[in-house]
């Protein structure tokens, strides 16, 4: 009878389905958990672009080709996409539907304006001679924002279910924890974005010809 | 040990992180603010910004939040400019970039607000993921030597 009872799971506001025995929503330790592990995917990906950092053997290098003021930018568009998402959530929960539409909405455009940054960047380096092929440093970096692209572009779809569905009115305050999980991993993209930022462009912006020419032939 | 995995895994510690119910259930909360109750006035005002509903902050609460995020933002960009920095502008970037990872986890991803086992697991992942470059790093630098 007591098992019984400490696997119940019960439901409470927003939806959450908590289990009585961990007190735990099962669906958002779902979403950290998943998180935990992309963690550790951009994790290796963020090692390798340092690993390799200041060892490519021809240009382009970073010092002649990364544009830090347009980034900037996108990276402010990105951050402000994560004010509108949380934003979305609280009007969501509260049941104002205009103002949760408009937040949905409003993070699926911010979020569509850093791919288009991303696609002028992609587009501009591989007109200045900077492909995946070119070197190390276009390797790493193409496979690192390109995989980070990749998550953007799932959450702006993401989104635009969820948006549709609040619009229907099948996304509301007693069911806002799928808006919430989807907020997660919205949030998450930007904080990679965050590491990305900081260690690709501000730290390694000013990489040039490695010092000595090829530092790890001996 | 019992009130150790409370702790973990339950929000009704007294702990730092364990920040308040609303200003409707608790008043006057020990530790709401980032200062504790110690500076009365800015006490008042986290209150009044971060209680909304349970679990979760104001509007105004998060776009104080997003201002805050455009500022370091901003802070970054300006010190990327500084020539004089030299080997510093490592140390500096790291602090900046960190401060708003905290930022958007701590309050846009609730982590501050909820319970703590979430937090565990994202930090384990994150130990995990440090475990991975550092491997590499080591890895790279034998296979150079």
């Amino acid at each position: 009878m007591a098992t019984a009872e400490i696997a119940q799971d019960i439901k409470t506001d927003h939806g959450e389905v908590i289990n009585v025995s961990t007190g735990l929503s099962n669906k958002k330790l779902l979403m950290w958990t998943f998180l935990g592990s992309d963690v550790m995917f951009f994790g290796a990906f963020i090692a390798t672009f340092l690993v390799y950092r200041n060892r490519s053997m021809v240009g382009p290098y970073p010092a002649d080709i990364l544009d830090i003021p347009i980034t900037s930018v996108s990276t402010f568009v990105l951050l402000m996409s994560s004010l509108a998402m949380v934003l979305a959530l609280s009007y969501v929960q509260q049941d104002r539907k205009g103002l949760g539409t408009f937040w949905i909405f409003a993070v699926v455009f911010l979020g569509a304006i850093f791919m288009g940054f991303q696609f002028y960047e992609f587009r501009l380096f591989a007109m200045e001679g900077l492909t995946p092929r070119t070197n190390l440093f276009g390797t790493t970096f193409f496979i690192l924002t390109g995989l980070h692209g990749a998550h953007v572009t799932i959450g702006i779809f993401w989104l635009i279910f969820l948006g549709y569905a609040h619009i229907k009115g099948a996304l509301r305050s007693d069911n806002a924890i799928d808006l919430e999980i989807a907020g997660l991993y919205w949030h998450f993209v930007d904080i990679v974005w965050i590491v990305i930022f900081t260690v690709i462009y501000l730290i390694s912006a000013r990489d040039s010809v490695p010092p000595g020419g090829m530092p790890w032939v001996h | 040990m019992s009130k150790f995995w409370s702790n973990i895994l339950f929000h009704d510690g007294q702990g730092w992180w364990d920040l308040p119910k609303t200003q409707w259930q608790e008043p006057s909360p020990a530790m709401e603010g980032p200062c504790g109750a110690g500076a009365t006035t800015i006490h008042r005002f986290w209150s009044w910004l971060s209680a909304a509903g349970m679990h979760h902050g104001t509007p105004l609460f998060y776009t104080v939040i997003g201002v805050i995020l455009a500022v370091i933002t901003v802070v970054e960009v300006w010190a990327f400019t500084i020539e004089q920095l030299g080997s510093m502008l490592i140390p500096v970037m790291l602090i900046l970039a960190l401060a708003k990872f905290v930022l958007v986890v701590a309050f846009f991803m609730h982590l501050r607000f909820d319970r703590k086992y979430y937090a565990w697991v994202f930090a384990a992942c994150m130990v995990l993921g440090a475990a991975v470059f550092a491997i590499a790093l080591a890895l790279t630098t034998f296979h150079g030597a």
